[in-house]
Protein backbone atom coordinates (compact mmCIF):
# COMPACT_ATOMS: atom_id res chain seq x y z
CA UNK A 1 0.00 0.00 0.00
CA UNK A 2 2.61 2.46 1.12
CA UNK A 3 4.85 1.36 -1.70
CA UNK A 4 2.20 2.01 -4.32
CA UNK A 5 1.55 5.43 -2.83
CA UNK A 6 5.22 6.24 -3.02
CA UNK A 7 5.30 5.07 -6.62
CA UNK A 8 2.39 7.36 -7.44
CA UNK A 9 4.20 10.26 -5.87
CA UNK A 10 7.33 9.60 -7.86
CA UNK A 11 5.18 9.53 -10.96
CA UNK A 12 3.77 12.95 -10.12
CA UNK A 13 7.16 14.49 -9.61
CA UNK A 14 8.36 13.17 -12.94
CA UNK A 15 5.31 14.59 -14.66
CA UNK A 16 6.16 18.10 -13.58
CA UNK A 17 9.75 17.98 -14.80
CA UNK A 18 8.56 16.58 -18.11
CA UNK A 19 6.15 19.42 -18.68
CA UNK A 20 8.77 21.97 -17.78
CA UNK A 21 11.20 20.53 -20.22
CA UNK A 22 9.03 20.89 -23.32
CA UNK A 23 10.23 24.12 -24.82
CA UNK A 24 8.42 26.21 -27.37
CA UNK A 25 10.59 24.78 -30.15
CA UNK A 26 11.37 21.34 -28.79
CA UNK A 27 9.63 19.67 -31.74
CA UNK A 28 12.17 20.94 -34.25
CA UNK A 29 14.66 18.36 -35.52
CA UNK A 30 16.05 20.11 -38.55
CA UNK A 31 15.12 22.28 -41.47
CA UNK A 32 13.06 19.61 -43.23
CA UNK A 33 14.89 19.76 -46.55
CA UNK A 34 15.56 16.92 -48.96
CA UNK A 35 18.95 16.22 -50.55
CA UNK A 36 18.36 18.77 -53.30
CA UNK A 37 17.69 21.41 -50.62
CA UNK A 38 14.01 21.49 -51.59
CA UNK A 39 11.86 22.04 -48.52
CA UNK A 40 9.18 19.45 -47.77
CA UNK A 41 5.84 20.92 -46.74
CA UNK A 42 5.86 19.22 -43.34
CA UNK A 43 9.06 17.61 -42.10
CA UNK A 44 11.26 17.48 -39.00
CA UNK A 45 8.77 19.62 -37.14
CA UNK A 46 8.87 22.42 -39.69
CA UNK A 47 5.74 23.60 -41.49
CA UNK A 48 5.45 26.05 -44.38
CA UNK A 49 7.89 29.00 -44.73
CA UNK A 50 9.24 27.21 -47.78
CA UNK A 51 11.23 30.12 -49.20
CA UNK A 52 12.85 30.98 -45.89
CA UNK A 53 13.70 27.34 -45.21
CA UNK A 54 15.27 26.90 -48.61
CA UNK A 55 17.33 30.05 -48.03
CA UNK A 56 18.41 28.70 -44.66
CA UNK A 57 19.38 25.44 -46.36
CA UNK A 58 21.57 27.30 -48.84
CA UNK A 59 23.22 29.16 -45.99
CA UNK A 60 23.85 25.84 -44.25
CA UNK A 61 25.62 24.54 -47.36
CA UNK A 62 27.77 27.66 -47.35
CA UNK A 63 28.59 27.12 -43.70
CA UNK A 64 29.55 23.49 -44.34
CA UNK A 65 31.87 24.58 -47.14
CA UNK A 66 33.30 27.28 -44.92
CA UNK A 67 32.38 30.12 -47.21
CA UNK A 68 30.54 32.38 -44.85
CA UNK A 69 33.27 34.00 -42.80
CA UNK A 70 32.64 37.60 -41.90
CA UNK A 71 28.98 37.48 -42.72
CA UNK A 72 25.80 36.94 -40.84
CA UNK A 73 22.18 36.11 -41.35
CA UNK A 74 19.18 38.23 -40.51
CA UNK A 75 15.75 36.67 -40.29
CA UNK A 76 13.05 39.30 -40.48
CA UNK A 77 9.34 38.79 -40.16
CA UNK A 78 6.22 39.43 -38.15
CA UNK A 79 5.90 38.00 -34.63
CA UNK A 80 5.07 34.30 -34.54
CA UNK A 81 6.21 33.40 -38.05
CA UNK A 82 8.87 30.90 -37.08
CA UNK A 83 12.08 32.96 -36.90
CA UNK A 84 13.39 31.18 -33.83
CA UNK A 85 12.21 27.87 -35.27
CA UNK A 86 14.34 28.35 -38.38
CA UNK A 87 17.40 29.28 -36.31
CA UNK A 88 16.87 26.17 -34.15
CA UNK A 89 16.46 24.06 -37.26
CA UNK A 90 19.74 25.32 -38.66
CA UNK A 91 21.55 24.47 -35.46
CA UNK A 92 20.03 20.98 -35.40
CA UNK A 93 20.96 20.39 -39.03
CA UNK A 94 24.58 21.38 -38.39
CA UNK A 95 25.06 18.30 -36.27
CA UNK A 96 24.85 17.12 -32.71
CA UNK A 97 27.88 18.70 -31.18
CA UNK A 98 27.56 22.05 -32.90
CA UNK A 99 27.27 24.66 -30.18
CA UNK A 100 24.11 26.68 -30.37
CA UNK A 101 23.69 29.75 -28.20
CA UNK A 102 20.40 31.56 -28.14
CA UNK A 103 20.12 34.93 -26.50
CA UNK A 104 17.74 37.83 -26.55
CA UNK A 105 19.07 41.22 -27.53
CA UNK A 106 18.20 42.69 -24.17
CA UNK A 107 20.28 40.12 -22.29
CA UNK A 108 23.46 42.08 -22.84
CA UNK A 109 22.30 44.96 -20.66
CA UNK A 110 23.56 43.95 -17.26
CA UNK A 111 25.01 45.81 -14.32
CA UNK A 112 27.72 43.23 -13.76
CA UNK A 113 29.46 43.33 -17.08
CA UNK A 114 29.83 45.61 -20.02
CA UNK A 115 27.83 45.11 -23.17
CA UNK A 116 30.85 44.09 -25.20
CA UNK A 117 31.90 41.57 -22.54
CA UNK A 118 28.47 39.98 -22.69
CA UNK A 119 28.68 39.81 -26.46
CA UNK A 120 32.20 38.39 -26.38
CA UNK A 121 31.07 35.70 -23.97
CA UNK A 122 28.15 34.87 -26.22
CA UNK A 123 30.50 34.63 -29.20
CA UNK A 124 32.87 32.34 -27.35
CA UNK A 125 30.02 30.17 -26.12
CA UNK A 126 29.26 29.46 -29.76
CA UNK A 127 32.71 28.24 -30.75
CA UNK A 128 33.44 24.64 -29.95
CA UNK A 129 36.84 22.97 -29.69
CA UNK A 130 36.96 19.26 -30.40
CA UNK A 131 39.77 17.36 -28.73
CA UNK A 132 40.72 13.77 -28.17
CA UNK A 133 42.11 12.19 -25.02
CA UNK A 134 43.67 8.78 -25.11
CA UNK A 135 44.30 6.57 -22.13
CA UNK A 136 45.43 3.02 -21.63
CA UNK A 137 43.26 1.43 -19.00
CA UNK A 138 42.75 -1.94 -17.43
CA UNK A 139 39.05 -2.57 -17.08
CA UNK A 140 37.45 -5.59 -15.53
CA UNK A 141 35.37 -7.18 -12.81
CA UNK A 142 37.17 -7.95 -9.58
CA UNK A 143 37.07 -11.69 -8.94
CA UNK A 144 39.24 -11.66 -5.86
CA UNK A 145 41.37 -9.28 -3.85
CA UNK A 146 43.88 -10.91 -1.59
CA UNK A 147 46.03 -8.81 0.67
CA UNK A 148 48.70 -10.37 2.90
CA UNK A 149 49.75 -8.45 5.94
CA UNK A 150 53.22 -9.33 7.17
CA UNK A 151 53.22 -11.25 10.44
CA UNK A 152 55.41 -8.70 12.17
CA UNK A 153 52.75 -6.03 11.68
CA UNK A 154 55.05 -3.61 9.91
CA UNK A 155 56.70 -3.85 6.54
CA UNK A 156 55.53 -3.96 2.97
CA UNK A 157 52.16 -5.48 2.24
CA UNK A 158 51.81 -7.71 -0.76
CA UNK A 159 48.68 -8.83 -2.50
CA UNK A 160 47.00 -10.21 -5.56
CA UNK A 161 44.14 -8.90 -7.63
CA UNK A 162 42.21 -11.15 -9.99
CA UNK A 163 40.33 -9.35 -12.75
CA UNK A 164 38.13 -10.74 -15.50
CA UNK A 165 36.14 -9.70 -18.52
CA UNK A 166 33.62 -11.84 -20.34
CA UNK A 167 36.51 -13.23 -22.39
CA UNK A 168 39.46 -13.64 -20.05
CA UNK A 169 40.81 -13.59 -16.53
CA UNK A 170 44.21 -12.72 -15.09
CA UNK A 171 46.06 -12.16 -11.84
CA UNK A 172 48.00 -9.02 -11.00
CA UNK A 173 50.58 -8.80 -8.24
CA UNK A 174 50.05 -5.71 -6.14
CA UNK A 175 52.53 -3.34 -4.55
CA UNK A 176 52.00 -1.21 -1.47
CA UNK A 177 50.76 1.83 -3.42
CA UNK A 178 48.10 -0.12 -5.29
CA UNK A 179 46.95 -1.87 -2.14
CA UNK A 180 46.53 1.48 -0.46
CA UNK A 181 44.40 2.91 -3.23
CA UNK A 182 42.37 -0.29 -3.45
CA UNK A 183 41.53 -0.07 0.24
CA UNK A 184 40.82 3.63 -0.09
CA UNK A 185 38.33 2.98 -2.89
CA UNK A 186 36.89 0.07 -0.84
CA UNK A 187 37.21 -2.30 -3.78
CA UNK A 188 35.72 -5.73 -3.12
CA UNK A 189 35.04 -8.83 -5.19
CA UNK A 190 32.21 -8.14 -7.63
CA UNK A 191 33.11 -4.52 -8.31
CA UNK A 192 33.82 -3.31 -11.82
CA UNK A 193 36.91 -1.12 -11.77
CA UNK A 194 39.21 0.66 -14.18
CA UNK A 195 42.88 1.27 -13.55
CA UNK A 196 44.61 4.04 -15.46
CA UNK A 197 47.86 2.54 -16.71
CA UNK A 198 49.83 5.77 -16.66
CA UNK A 199 48.83 7.08 -13.23
CA UNK A 200 47.59 3.95 -11.49
CA UNK A 201 44.40 5.71 -10.51
CA UNK A 202 41.57 3.33 -9.64
CA UNK A 203 37.99 4.21 -10.46
CA UNK A 204 35.02 2.17 -9.33
CA UNK A 205 32.37 1.96 -12.03
CA UNK A 206 29.83 -0.05 -10.06
CA UNK A 207 28.92 -3.59 -9.11
CA UNK A 208 28.52 -6.46 -11.50
CA UNK A 209 24.97 -7.49 -12.38
CA UNK A 210 25.81 -11.09 -11.60
CA UNK A 211 26.48 -10.06 -8.00
CA UNK A 212 23.18 -8.21 -7.65
CA UNK A 213 21.84 -10.87 -5.26
CA UNK A 214 24.90 -10.95 -3.01
CA UNK A 215 23.33 -8.81 -0.31
CA UNK A 216 19.77 -8.10 0.71
CA UNK A 217 20.34 -4.50 1.74
CA UNK A 218 22.45 -1.99 -0.07
CA UNK A 219 22.76 1.74 -0.35
CA UNK A 220 20.83 3.69 -2.98
CA UNK A 221 24.08 4.75 -4.63
CA UNK A 222 24.98 1.19 -5.59
CA UNK A 223 25.11 1.12 -9.36
CA UNK A 224 24.97 -2.10 -11.32
CA UNK A 225 26.91 -2.47 -14.55
CA UNK A 226 27.57 -5.26 -17.00
CA UNK A 227 30.82 -7.17 -16.83
CA UNK A 228 33.10 -5.56 -19.45
CA UNK A 229 33.64 -7.33 -22.76
CA UNK A 230 36.79 -7.99 -24.74
CA UNK A 231 40.35 -7.47 -23.66
CA UNK A 232 41.42 -6.40 -20.18
CA UNK A 233 43.92 -3.80 -21.21
CA UNK A 234 42.09 -1.35 -23.42
CA UNK A 235 42.90 1.80 -25.22
CA UNK A 236 40.20 4.30 -24.49
CA UNK A 237 39.71 7.28 -26.75
CA UNK A 238 37.39 10.03 -25.71
CA UNK A 239 36.45 12.86 -28.01
CA UNK A 240 34.72 15.82 -26.52
CA UNK A 241 33.67 19.23 -27.62
CA UNK A 242 33.98 22.11 -25.22
CA UNK A 243 33.26 25.73 -25.92
CA UNK A 244 35.90 28.43 -25.74
CA UNK A 245 33.86 30.13 -23.04
CA UNK A 246 34.05 27.05 -20.82
CA UNK A 247 37.83 26.99 -21.14
CA UNK A 248 37.90 30.71 -20.37
CA UNK A 249 35.90 30.24 -17.19
CA UNK A 250 37.89 27.24 -16.00
CA UNK A 251 41.14 29.11 -16.49
CA UNK A 252 40.15 32.46 -15.07
CA UNK A 253 41.48 31.82 -11.61
CA UNK A 254 39.37 34.41 -9.85
CA UNK A 255 36.44 32.06 -9.41
CA UNK A 256 37.26 28.77 -10.99
CA UNK A 257 34.93 26.37 -12.63
CA UNK A 258 32.15 26.76 -10.06
CA UNK A 259 31.22 29.90 -11.94
CA UNK A 260 30.15 27.64 -14.80
CA UNK A 261 27.30 26.36 -12.70
CA UNK A 262 26.35 29.50 -10.84
CA UNK A 263 26.42 31.43 -14.07
CA UNK A 264 27.91 34.62 -12.68
CA UNK A 265 31.24 34.54 -14.39
CA UNK A 266 31.91 38.24 -14.21
CA UNK A 267 34.33 39.74 -16.66
CA UNK A 268 37.11 37.56 -17.99
CA UNK A 269 40.53 39.14 -18.47
CA UNK A 270 41.58 39.59 -22.06
CA UNK A 271 45.01 38.11 -21.26
CA UNK A 272 43.36 34.81 -20.33
CA UNK A 273 41.49 34.80 -23.61
CA UNK A 274 44.60 35.61 -25.60
CA UNK A 275 46.52 32.77 -23.97
CA UNK A 276 43.74 30.33 -24.69
CA UNK A 277 43.46 31.52 -28.28
CA UNK A 278 47.18 31.00 -28.75
CA UNK A 279 47.06 27.52 -27.22
CA UNK A 280 44.09 26.49 -29.35
CA UNK A 281 45.73 27.83 -32.50
CA UNK A 282 48.84 25.84 -31.67
CA UNK A 283 46.88 22.62 -31.19
CA UNK A 284 45.04 23.22 -34.40
CA UNK A 285 48.37 23.47 -36.21
CA UNK A 286 49.54 20.22 -34.62
CA UNK A 287 46.35 18.42 -35.55
CA UNK A 288 45.34 18.06 -31.91
CA UNK A 289 42.16 20.09 -32.02
CA UNK A 290 39.36 20.91 -34.39
CA UNK A 291 37.46 24.13 -34.28
CA UNK A 292 33.72 23.70 -34.52
CA UNK A 293 32.12 27.01 -35.41
CA UNK A 294 28.66 27.05 -33.89
CA UNK A 295 25.67 29.28 -34.23
CA UNK A 296 24.99 32.37 -32.19
CA UNK A 297 21.37 33.38 -32.38
CA UNK A 298 20.42 36.85 -31.22
CA UNK A 299 16.69 37.30 -30.99
CA UNK A 300 15.13 40.78 -30.91
CA UNK A 301 18.31 42.19 -32.36
CA UNK A 302 16.80 45.69 -32.59
CA UNK A 303 17.33 45.91 -28.83
CA UNK A 304 21.10 46.19 -29.39
CA UNK A 305 22.46 49.70 -29.55
CA UNK A 306 24.88 51.35 -31.93
CA UNK A 307 27.95 50.39 -29.89
CA UNK A 308 27.03 46.73 -30.02
CA UNK A 309 26.48 46.90 -33.74
CA UNK A 310 29.91 48.32 -34.36
CA UNK A 311 31.36 45.63 -32.10
CA UNK A 312 29.56 42.96 -34.14
CA UNK A 313 30.92 44.45 -37.34
CA UNK A 314 34.42 43.99 -35.99
CA UNK A 315 33.87 40.61 -34.36
CA UNK A 316 32.52 39.06 -37.55
CA UNK A 317 35.87 39.52 -39.23
CA UNK A 318 37.65 37.23 -36.78
CA UNK A 319 38.61 33.94 -38.42
CA UNK A 320 37.15 31.96 -35.53
CA UNK A 321 33.82 33.78 -35.57
CA UNK A 322 30.71 31.63 -35.26
CA UNK A 323 27.79 31.95 -37.62
CA UNK A 324 25.71 34.82 -36.39
CA UNK A 325 21.98 34.62 -36.92
CA UNK A 326 19.87 37.56 -35.89
CA UNK A 327 16.13 37.88 -35.82
CA UNK A 328 13.95 40.92 -35.59
CA UNK A 329 10.30 41.71 -35.95
CA UNK A 330 10.72 45.42 -36.54
CA UNK A 331 10.39 47.34 -39.79
CA UNK A 332 12.04 50.69 -40.38
CA UNK A 333 12.78 52.00 -36.94
CA UNK A 334 15.18 54.06 -34.87
CA UNK A 335 18.62 52.53 -34.22
CA UNK A 336 18.94 52.32 -30.47
CA UNK A 337 21.33 54.92 -29.10
CA UNK A 338 20.99 57.24 -32.09
CA UNK A 339 18.33 59.34 -33.73
CA UNK A 340 18.74 57.73 -37.13
CA UNK A 341 16.14 55.49 -38.63
CA UNK A 342 17.17 52.38 -40.49
CA UNK A 343 15.57 49.18 -41.81
CA UNK A 344 15.14 46.60 -38.99
CA UNK A 345 16.80 49.10 -36.63
CA UNK A 346 20.23 47.94 -37.83
CA UNK A 347 22.88 50.32 -39.19
CA UNK A 348 23.35 50.21 -42.97
CA UNK A 349 27.01 49.12 -42.82
CA UNK A 350 26.09 46.01 -40.83
CA UNK A 351 23.03 45.35 -42.98
CA UNK A 352 25.38 45.28 -45.94
CA UNK A 353 27.12 42.20 -44.51
CA UNK A 354 23.92 40.33 -43.83
CA UNK A 355 22.10 37.69 -45.80
CA UNK A 356 18.50 38.66 -45.20
CA UNK A 357 15.79 36.02 -45.08
CA UNK A 358 12.21 36.96 -44.47
CA UNK A 359 9.38 34.90 -43.10
CA UNK A 360 5.73 35.43 -43.93
CA UNK A 361 2.58 34.78 -41.90
CA UNK A 362 1.30 31.19 -41.87
CA UNK A 363 -1.78 30.13 -43.81
CA UNK A 364 -4.74 28.50 -42.10
CA UNK A 365 -3.71 25.02 -43.22
CA UNK A 366 -0.18 25.51 -41.93
CA UNK A 367 -1.40 26.73 -38.56
CA UNK A 368 -3.49 23.58 -38.28
CA UNK A 369 -0.45 21.43 -39.00
CA UNK A 370 1.68 23.27 -36.47
CA UNK A 371 -1.01 22.84 -33.83
CA UNK A 372 -1.17 19.10 -34.60
CA UNK A 373 2.61 18.80 -34.23
CA UNK A 374 2.55 20.67 -30.94
CA UNK A 375 -0.27 18.42 -29.68
CA UNK A 376 1.90 15.42 -30.42
CA UNK A 377 4.91 17.00 -28.75
CA UNK A 378 2.94 17.80 -25.63
CA UNK A 379 1.20 14.40 -25.56
CA UNK A 380 -2.25 15.90 -25.96
CA UNK A 381 -5.08 14.08 -27.70
CA UNK A 382 -7.39 16.51 -29.46
CA UNK A 383 -10.58 15.97 -31.43
CA UNK A 384 -10.79 17.24 -35.02
CA UNK A 385 -13.44 19.84 -34.17
CA UNK A 386 -11.32 21.19 -31.34
CA UNK A 387 -8.32 21.51 -33.66
CA UNK A 388 -10.49 23.39 -36.17
CA UNK A 389 -11.66 25.81 -33.50
CA UNK A 390 -8.11 26.26 -32.24
CA UNK A 391 -6.93 26.96 -35.79
CA UNK A 392 -9.63 29.65 -36.11
CA UNK A 393 -8.47 31.17 -32.85
CA UNK A 394 -4.91 31.03 -34.14
CA UNK A 395 -5.88 32.87 -37.32
CA UNK A 396 -7.76 35.60 -35.48
CA UNK A 397 -5.40 36.15 -32.57
CA UNK A 398 -1.92 34.69 -32.79
CA UNK A 399 -0.24 31.34 -33.22
CA UNK A 400 1.50 31.63 -29.87
CA UNK A 401 -1.79 32.22 -28.07
CA UNK A 402 -3.39 29.14 -29.61
CA UNK A 403 -0.34 27.00 -28.84
CA UNK A 404 -0.56 28.10 -25.23
CA UNK A 405 -4.19 27.05 -25.16
CA UNK A 406 -3.21 23.44 -25.97
CA UNK A 407 -1.70 22.68 -22.57
CA UNK A 408 -4.30 24.72 -20.73
CA UNK A 409 -7.15 22.91 -22.51
CA UNK A 410 -5.49 19.59 -21.79
CA UNK A 411 -5.46 20.38 -18.08
CA UNK A 412 -9.15 21.28 -18.17
CA UNK A 413 -9.82 18.06 -20.05
CA UNK A 414 -7.95 16.02 -17.45
CA UNK A 415 -9.88 17.75 -14.65
CA UNK A 416 -13.13 16.45 -16.10
CA UNK A 417 -11.45 13.04 -16.57
CA UNK A 418 -11.74 13.18 -20.35
CA UNK A 419 -9.24 11.52 -22.67
CA UNK A 420 -9.54 13.82 -25.65
CA UNK A 421 -9.63 17.61 -25.68
CA UNK A 422 -13.03 18.68 -26.96
CA UNK A 423 -14.50 21.93 -28.26
CA UNK A 424 -15.92 22.69 -24.82
CA UNK A 425 -12.49 22.52 -23.22
CA UNK A 426 -11.15 24.98 -25.76
CA UNK A 427 -14.10 27.30 -25.18
CA UNK A 428 -13.53 27.18 -21.46
CA UNK A 429 -9.86 28.14 -21.62
CA UNK A 430 -10.65 30.72 -24.28
CA UNK A 431 -12.95 32.42 -21.80
CA UNK A 432 -10.43 32.02 -18.97
CA UNK A 433 -7.41 33.47 -20.72
CA UNK A 434 -7.59 36.69 -22.68
CA UNK A 435 -5.66 37.12 -25.89
CA UNK A 436 -3.95 40.35 -26.72
CA UNK A 437 -6.84 41.87 -28.68
CA UNK A 438 -9.47 41.15 -26.06
CA UNK A 439 -7.19 42.36 -23.32
CA UNK A 440 -6.63 45.63 -25.13
CA UNK A 441 -10.33 46.02 -25.69
CA UNK A 442 -11.04 45.37 -22.05
CA UNK A 443 -8.50 47.98 -21.03
CA UNK A 444 -9.98 50.51 -23.39
CA UNK A 445 -13.48 49.95 -22.04
CA UNK A 446 -12.53 50.16 -18.40
CA UNK A 447 -9.69 52.64 -18.76
CA UNK A 448 -11.29 55.06 -16.31
CA UNK A 449 -11.44 52.60 -13.46
CA UNK A 450 -7.72 51.78 -13.45
CA UNK A 451 -5.19 53.77 -11.48
CA UNK A 452 -2.98 56.49 -12.95
CA UNK A 453 -5.11 56.89 -16.04
CA UNK A 454 -4.44 60.58 -16.36
CA UNK A 455 -1.78 60.03 -19.02
CA UNK A 456 -2.41 61.60 -22.35
CA UNK A 457 -2.69 59.51 -25.49
CA UNK A 458 0.60 60.68 -26.99
CA UNK A 459 2.61 59.62 -23.95
CA UNK A 460 1.09 56.16 -23.91
CA UNK A 461 2.34 55.25 -27.35
CA UNK A 462 5.95 56.21 -26.70
CA UNK A 463 7.17 52.67 -26.12
CA UNK A 464 9.67 52.11 -28.86
CA UNK B 1 23.23 4.32 -64.40
CA UNK B 2 20.95 6.26 -62.10
CA UNK B 3 20.49 5.45 -58.47
CA UNK B 4 17.15 3.79 -59.13
CA UNK B 5 18.40 1.29 -61.71
CA UNK B 6 21.52 0.62 -59.64
CA UNK B 7 19.41 -0.33 -56.66
CA UNK B 8 17.41 -2.76 -58.80
CA UNK B 9 20.41 -4.41 -60.41
CA UNK B 10 20.98 -7.62 -58.43
CA UNK B 11 24.65 -7.82 -59.37
CA UNK B 12 25.31 -4.37 -58.02
CA UNK B 13 23.38 -5.03 -54.81
CA UNK B 14 25.16 -8.33 -54.28
CA UNK B 15 28.55 -6.75 -54.85
CA UNK B 16 27.79 -3.91 -52.49
CA UNK B 17 26.51 -6.18 -49.74
CA UNK B 18 29.54 -8.44 -50.13
CA UNK B 19 31.85 -5.49 -49.70
CA UNK B 20 30.02 -4.32 -46.58
CA UNK B 21 30.01 -7.81 -45.09
CA UNK B 22 33.66 -8.29 -45.90
CA UNK B 23 34.80 -5.18 -44.12
CA UNK B 24 32.48 -5.82 -41.17
CA UNK B 25 33.91 -9.33 -40.90
CA UNK B 26 37.42 -7.91 -40.97
CA UNK B 27 36.60 -5.57 -38.10
CA UNK B 28 35.17 -8.38 -36.02
CA UNK B 29 38.19 -10.57 -36.71
CA UNK B 30 40.56 -7.81 -35.69
CA UNK B 31 38.66 -7.25 -32.46
CA UNK B 32 38.75 -10.94 -31.69
CA UNK B 33 42.45 -11.00 -32.51
CA UNK B 34 43.12 -8.15 -30.08
CA UNK B 35 41.31 -10.03 -27.33
CA UNK B 36 43.29 -13.20 -28.02
CA UNK B 37 46.58 -11.33 -28.13
CA UNK B 38 45.76 -9.54 -24.89
CA UNK B 39 45.02 -12.91 -23.32
CA UNK B 40 48.48 -14.08 -24.38
CA UNK B 41 50.05 -10.87 -23.19
CA UNK B 42 48.53 -11.26 -19.75
CA UNK B 43 49.59 -14.90 -19.55
CA UNK B 44 53.16 -13.94 -20.47
CA UNK B 45 53.10 -11.20 -17.87
CA UNK B 46 51.96 -13.64 -15.18
CA UNK B 47 54.73 -16.04 -16.18
CA UNK B 48 57.38 -13.34 -16.07
CA UNK B 49 56.23 -12.34 -12.65
CA UNK B 50 56.40 -15.93 -11.41
CA UNK B 51 59.94 -16.32 -12.71
CA UNK B 52 61.02 -13.13 -11.03
CA UNK B 53 59.49 -14.15 -7.72
CA UNK B 54 61.24 -17.49 -7.74
CA UNK B 55 64.49 -15.78 -8.54
CA UNK B 56 64.11 -13.69 -5.41
CA UNK B 57 63.21 -16.67 -3.25
CA UNK B 58 65.74 -19.22 -4.42
CA UNK B 59 69.29 -18.70 -5.53
CA UNK B 60 69.97 -17.24 -8.92
CA UNK B 61 70.16 -19.43 -11.99
CA UNK B 62 68.51 -22.81 -12.23
CA UNK B 63 65.95 -24.12 -14.62
CA UNK B 64 62.22 -23.75 -14.93
CA UNK B 65 59.42 -25.78 -16.49
CA UNK B 66 58.00 -24.08 -19.53
CA UNK B 67 54.98 -25.31 -21.47
CA UNK B 68 55.10 -25.13 -25.26
CA UNK B 69 51.73 -26.12 -26.58
CA UNK B 70 51.35 -29.66 -25.20
CA UNK B 71 54.91 -30.20 -24.13
CA UNK B 72 56.67 -29.27 -20.90
CA UNK B 73 60.32 -28.41 -21.32
CA UNK B 74 62.84 -27.58 -18.68
CA UNK B 75 64.99 -24.66 -19.77
CA UNK B 76 67.28 -22.19 -18.00
CA UNK B 77 65.36 -19.36 -16.35
CA UNK B 78 67.31 -16.69 -18.14
CA UNK B 79 66.42 -18.09 -21.54
CA UNK B 80 62.78 -18.37 -20.52
CA UNK B 81 62.73 -14.75 -19.36
CA UNK B 82 64.32 -13.56 -22.56
CA UNK B 83 61.86 -15.50 -24.66
CA UNK B 84 58.91 -14.14 -22.74
CA UNK B 85 60.19 -10.58 -22.98
CA UNK B 86 60.61 -10.71 -26.74
CA UNK B 87 57.16 -12.27 -26.98
CA UNK B 88 55.77 -9.46 -24.89
CA UNK B 89 57.31 -6.81 -27.13
CA UNK B 90 55.97 -8.48 -30.25
CA UNK B 91 52.50 -8.81 -28.75
CA UNK B 92 52.48 -5.15 -27.76
CA UNK B 93 53.42 -3.95 -31.22
CA UNK B 94 50.96 -6.33 -32.86
CA UNK B 95 48.09 -5.11 -30.68
CA UNK B 96 48.99 -1.51 -31.39
CA UNK B 97 49.11 -2.22 -35.11
CA UNK B 98 45.66 -3.83 -35.03
CA UNK B 99 44.20 -0.98 -33.01
CA UNK B 100 45.56 1.64 -35.36
CA UNK B 101 44.15 -0.26 -38.31
CA UNK B 102 40.72 -0.59 -36.73
CA UNK B 103 39.88 3.09 -36.94
CA UNK B 104 40.08 3.58 -40.71
CA UNK B 105 38.21 0.31 -41.19
CA UNK B 106 35.35 1.41 -38.97
CA UNK B 107 35.08 4.77 -40.69
CA UNK B 108 35.12 3.05 -44.07
CA UNK B 109 32.30 0.77 -42.96
CA UNK B 110 30.27 3.69 -41.68
CA UNK B 111 30.87 5.47 -44.95
CA UNK B 112 29.64 2.45 -46.93
CA UNK B 113 26.57 2.15 -44.76
CA UNK B 114 26.05 5.90 -45.33
CA UNK B 115 26.09 6.59 -41.61
CA UNK B 116 27.42 9.94 -40.42
CA UNK B 117 31.18 10.09 -40.02
CA UNK B 118 32.52 9.86 -36.48
CA UNK B 119 34.23 13.16 -35.95
CA UNK B 120 37.31 13.83 -33.89
CA UNK B 121 38.82 10.35 -33.76
CA UNK B 122 41.38 11.31 -36.37
CA UNK B 123 42.84 13.93 -34.06
CA UNK B 124 46.16 13.60 -32.30
CA UNK B 125 45.53 12.90 -28.63
CA UNK B 126 46.29 15.60 -26.10
CA UNK B 127 48.90 14.79 -23.53
CA UNK B 128 48.02 14.72 -19.84
CA UNK B 129 49.49 18.16 -19.18
CA UNK B 130 47.76 19.67 -22.15
CA UNK B 131 44.40 18.25 -21.11
CA UNK B 132 44.77 19.97 -17.75
CA UNK B 133 43.57 23.20 -19.31
CA UNK B 134 40.09 21.66 -19.41
CA UNK B 135 40.19 20.48 -15.86
CA UNK B 136 39.56 22.79 -12.95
Amino acid sequence: MAASEAAAKVQEVREVTRIERIGAHSHIRGLGLDDALEPRQVSQGMVGQLAARRAAGVILEMIKEGKIAGRAVLIGGQPGTGKTAIAMGMAQALGQDTPFTAMAGSEIFSLEMSKTEALTQAFRKSIGIRIKEETEIIEGEVVEVQIDRPATGTGAKVGKLTLKTTEMETIYDLGTKMIESLTKEKVAAGDIITIDKATGKITKLGRSFTRARDYDAMGPQTKFVQCPEGELQKRKEVVHTVTLHEIDVINSRTQGFLALFSGDTGEIKSEVREQINAKVAEWREEGKADIVPGVLFIDEVHMLDIECFSFLNRALENDMAPILIMATNRGITRIRGTNYKSPHGIPIDLLDRLLIVSTSPYSEKEIRQILTIRCEEEDVEMSDDATTILTKIGMETSLRYSIQLITAANLVCRKRKGTEVSVDDIKRVYSLFLDELRSTQFLKEYQQEFMFNEMTDTEQMETS
Amino acid sequence: MTVGTMARDPNFVLGYLTQVEEIAEEILTDKRQIVDLDKKRNAAREALRCLKKEEQAVTKGGKAWVCFGDMFVKIPKETATNMLETDQKQLDSEIDRLRDGLQPKVSKLRDMESKPELKGFGLQPLSKEEANIFKP
